[in-house]
């Protein structure tokens, strides 16, 4: 059952990092979003669609991660300690803080996207957007290398 | 758009009070609500670590940060709420996010 859920929380977090990162990329749009470029092409999405998907996934994964949690505090700790491995139950202590602080973000977050977009949000949406993004590559990056650690660390 | 102003009080608080209940436990001790893994239960006092095995408390930091933020998001005029800057609810974050990286840097020494 904790595999499953495991794997489920991994996979939410990569639909949600995909989503954030391509509305992050939206924002700070500069000249023309039509260009043919890669990067042209991947800020040029219809950013504001992706809003509510984000919301959800990010609910979902904090609820994930909450279940995984009691499991991680028993038996990864544990082992943390036991390697003594102090940064990496320091980079996992900014992982919680970090999914609280964007749990309380999303209904600014929501309200700073909601279409029509008001342009006095221009620069609140900007930097939500931005810090959202960025709790969310580090939580799936420490995720990730917490749950791998004991093959990164022979 | 004014009927979700009271969204702005919300995001705003919750990780100001977050953070708030984290610090109080982390300085004082105090914390209202701590779950037992091992045992598979909530308790409000501290339970001895040989048999009750450690204590989780981040889910009290954000059903307390839930519980006050959304309280004050109800409470507050929406006339308040809409003079709130916009901008305060970033920076306040962000503000909130270096602290966490200084406080925490004490794991990586």
């Amino acid at each position: 059952m904790i595999q499953i859920l495991t794997i489920l929380h991994a996979l939410l977090a990569v639909a949600l990092l995909g989503a954030l990162t391509h509305q992050a990329f939206s924002v700070t749009r500069r000249g023309s979003a039509h260009g043919h470029s890669f990067v042209d092409r991947y800020r040029g999405v219809n950013s504001p669609t992706f809003t509510n998907v984000i919301v959800l996934l990010f609910i979902a994964t904090s609820i994930g991660g909450g279940l995984l949690y009691p499991r991680y505090r028993i038996d990864v700790r544990s082992t943390l300690e036991d390697l003594q491995l102090r940064s990496a139950n320091g980079v996992f202590e900014i992982k919680e803080h970090f999914a609280a602080l964007g749990l309380g973000l999303l209904p600014a977050y929501w309200l700073f996207w909601r279409p029509p977009l008001a342009a006095e949000f221009a620069a609140a949406r900007k930097y939500v957007t931005w810090m959202l993004a960025f709790v969310v590559w580090w939580n799936f990056l420490v995720g990730e290398v917490l749950n791998n650690i004991k093959g990164l660390y022979p | 758009m004014n009927r979700h102003t009271s969204f702005k009080v919300f995001s705003l608080l919750f990780g100001a009070v977050y953070m708030g209940l984290f610090w109080l436990n982390e300085f004082y001790g105090i914390a209202f609500l701590r779950y037992y893994p091992v045992l598979g239960g909530f308790y409000n006092v501290r339970q001895p670590p040989e048999t009750a095995g450690p204590a989780i408390l981040w889910y009290f930091w954000l059903f307390g940060a839930l519980a006050v933020s959304l309280a004050a998001s109800l409470v507050v005029p929406r006339k308040w709420a809409e003079r709130i800057p916009h901008n305060l609810v970033w920076l306040v974050s962000a503000a909130l996010f270096l602290a966490i990286f200084v406080y925490e840097r004490r794991w990586f020494y």
